[in-house]
């Protein structure tokens, strides 16, 4: 029982990280139709940044404060950076065929990776240890505080973007662009701004997710976007792609699964079984586990 | 009209001639290392160590007149970038290859090198590399097996554990050094309660080591290399397993402490002596020059084991006078009288494996630094 509780509790943290990247994923392909590729790039460039700022800006404080101040500027730099990758890559090519964009994707993924490379180095980059190593012994079941400060703050980023979505006037919005984006228009909706708020938010999920990574486990790459992506974009699919309940359920979903089969049948096949899991997915729900079954508009 | 048209001819011969021999008057020497990656400091490391020693045999008037130009190239760390490497610098004419750092690029390069008749020399330690009696490798490190046997004895016998738990990754030197020493540790006497693989690069290593915890083991002996160590130890702690950290040789990296952070102290580390603790005279210089140029100290002992296996080749040249490779490479396996290396005294067997090892056990201190607990 106390495996199955560990594991449970590791399964939920490294759910968690994917929930905040599947987010990012899912929202942009609800409004464009568009699979975002470059996504977990920017995951791993804030991880970079947070580190920079750390280092440059900060002094090598490792206040509460510091911490806080992390977060948040590289919440608002990625932010840019993901209005300007709208901007630019994405903006002039949303008349073209969805082909173009999905390449004009996979290039802005390149083109980040190889930023984060030439501007950082190729090595790998330590993350301070910016949250004290504390731990708490539950009976068997090791919680360390950080695993609390991910699980915590992803839920409550989580329940703010679901009560945003639902609840305000600007989340409406969204919903009616991802329905449609013509009809949104004709009754008055900037569908520009929607398709910024929604990088800007999906960037800013990312950026915390990003420093999560960097804090958590600590050596950082400038190619390790790829992997965190990957299973994101599956958890996004998984969950329903587009539906935004769906990302957060499909992230903690794909966190524990991962746990479960590395913990209890071999971690040599956690990633086969991810993608098998996904492949079943596909066969049997081709909208994911939440995603409403709907007509495919001409 | 026919005479300048004969003129121009003669002229573009001699051209040609000039081009032939200034291309032939340089010695290629070829770098394949993880000069990006997981394992970049390590690779970039051993760029620089070649391209100091080039400096300086160039300085010297090159290998019998022969300057040395450096053709460095990054396999990443992986079979399929180091095939494509070896293709390259075997295409580019290099007449030896330094590298690469981990067995499994090292592996998949050396079919090529063969065929070819291009020295290589490399520190990847899986006993693999030195069985498919290709005259063309040399191993400047040591085997797994002779690893083995040190930390198998150092953990059944020296530290008296009774449960270990053994865990690597994939790549043929940890799959190697692991298997060799689950071997070694059941010869001794001990228990190996389970041996489980992890994906290097993966970084989550909790759901592996949540099992392990079950099983109470009093050490963990990880064959694999830093990036993954360090985040293991780390996680390891943050489990609240009680077990000593044993580390293979390839956690030999200032890495390695840097990312399992406060969790660092008190794990063990196996490998032959570090570069500040070698007493060698030719060691002392070559640290002092790698300094004062690249302003840090190589990464790890891995830089200067390359480094030996570069100049043992140009040591073998110039004692045979030649640069036929086979000839170097006989000579080199059949030395009586073993060349002073920066690692140690520089010898090697008849299928290319380095003679003789001597191994240390490292604790990690609080402030990072090295103390040796045990020595062969």
């Amino acid at each position: 029982m106390d495996i199955f509780l560990q594991q449970l509790a590791n399964g939920l943290t490294i759910g968690s990280i994917y929930a905040l990247v599947a987010l990012g994923y899912t929202m942009v392909y609800g409004v464009m139709k568009l699979i975002n590729f470059a996504h977990g790039d920017m995951v791993a460039a804030s991880a970079f940044v947070g580190l920079t700022i750390y280092t440059q800006v900060l002094g090598q404080s490792t206040s509460l404060i510091a911490v806080v101040i992390i977060f948040l500027l590289s919440a608002v730099a990625m932010a840019c950076v993901g209005v300007l990758l709208e901007r630019l890559a994405y903006r002039p090519l949303r008349q073209a065929p969805r082909l173009s964009a999905v390449v004009s994707a996979l290039g802005a993924s390149l083109m980040i990776q190889n930023g984060i490379m030439l501007i950082w180095g190729p090595q790998m980059r330590i993350f301070p240890e910016l949250i004290p190593q504390i731990y708490w012994d539950l009976g068997g079941v090791v919680v360390s505080l950080i695993q609390v400060i991910i699980l915590a703050l992803s839920l409550i980023l989580m329940v703010a973007l679901y009560l945003f979505v639902e609840k305000t006037r600007m989340g409406a919005a969204i919903r009616a662009s991802a329905i449609d984006q013509d009809a949104s228009r004709l009754m008055g909706i900037n569908v520009d701004k929607v398709i910024a708020l929604i990088f800007i938010i999906g960037s800013s999920l990312g950026a915390v997710a990003g420093l999560f990574i960097g804090l958590y486990y600590r050596g950082i790459t400038f190619n390790m976007g790829w992997q965190y992506g990957l299973y994101a974009f599956v958890a996004a699919i998984l969950g329903g792609i587009g539906n935004i309940p769906g990302a957060m359920f499909g992230g903690m979903l794909l966190g524990l699964f991962q746990a479960f089969i590395a913990g209890y049948v071999s971690s040599t096949w956690a990633d086969a079984f991810t993608f098998i899991l996904l492949i079943l997915i596909l066969i049997v729900r081709p909208t994911g586990l939440l995603g409403e079954r709907v007509a495919e508009k001409v | 009209m026919k005479r300048t048209f004969r003129n121009i001819l003669l002229t573009l011969c001699a051209v040609a001639m000039m081009a032939g021999l200034s291309w032939a008057e340089t010695l290629k020497v070829g770098v394949q290392a993880p000069i990006t990656g997981s394992y970049a400091n390590e690779g970039q490391g051993i760029e620089n160590a070649v391209r100091l020693l080039a400096a300086q045999i160039n300085a010297d008037g090159g290998v019998m007149g022969k300057q040395i130009e450096v053709i460095p190239c990054d396999d990443q760390g992986t079979a399929m970038a180091a095939a494509i490497c070896a293709k390259e610098l075997v295409n580019k004419g290099v007449s030896m290859v330094i590298g690469s750092y981990t067995s499994t690029a090292a592996e998949a390069a050396q079919k090529t090198y063969f065929d070819a008749k291009v020295l290589q020399t490399s520190d990847g330690t899986a006993d693999g590399l030195t069985e498919k009696g290709y005259w063309t490798f040399l191993r400047n490190s040591f085997p797994n097996s002779a690893e083995a046997v040190f930390a198998a004895n150092y953990m059944v016998n020296v530290k008296a554990y009774k449960n270990i738990a053994v865990i690597s990754d994939f790549s043929s030197y940890a799959t190697g050094l692991a298997e060799s020493t689950v071997a070694e540790i059941k010869k001794a006497g001990g228990n190996v309660i389970t041996y489980a693989k992890i994906k290097a690069d993966s970084q989550n290593f909790t759901p592996v080591l949540t099992n392990i915890k079950s099983k109470n083991p009093d050490a963990i002996f990880f064959a694999g290399y830093y990036s993954d160590g360090g985040q293991l130890r780390a996680q390891q702690v943050a489990l609240g397993i009680k077990a000593d950290f044993i580390g293979g040789d390839a956690n030999d990296n200032p890495d390695f402490a840097k990312l399992a952070g406060s969790a660092a102290k008190g794990a063990f580390i196996i490998n032959v002596p570090s570069p500040e603790l070698l007493p060698y005279d030719v060691a002392k210089d070559f640290l002092k020059n790698y300094e004062a140029t690249y302003g840090m100290l190589p990464p790890s002992i891995w830089t200067l084991m390359n480094a030996d296996g570069m100049r043992a080749i140009v040591h073998g040249m110039e004692q045979t006078k030649s640069f036929d490779t086979k000839k170097v490479a006989d000579y080199l396996m059949s030395m009586e009288k073993p060349l002073p290396g920066i690692t140690g005294p520089l010898q090697f067997a008849k299928d290319g494996n380095r003679i003789g090892s001597s191994y240390m056990t490292f604790e990690i201190q609080g402030d990072n630094s090295y103390k040796v607990v045990h020595a062969q």
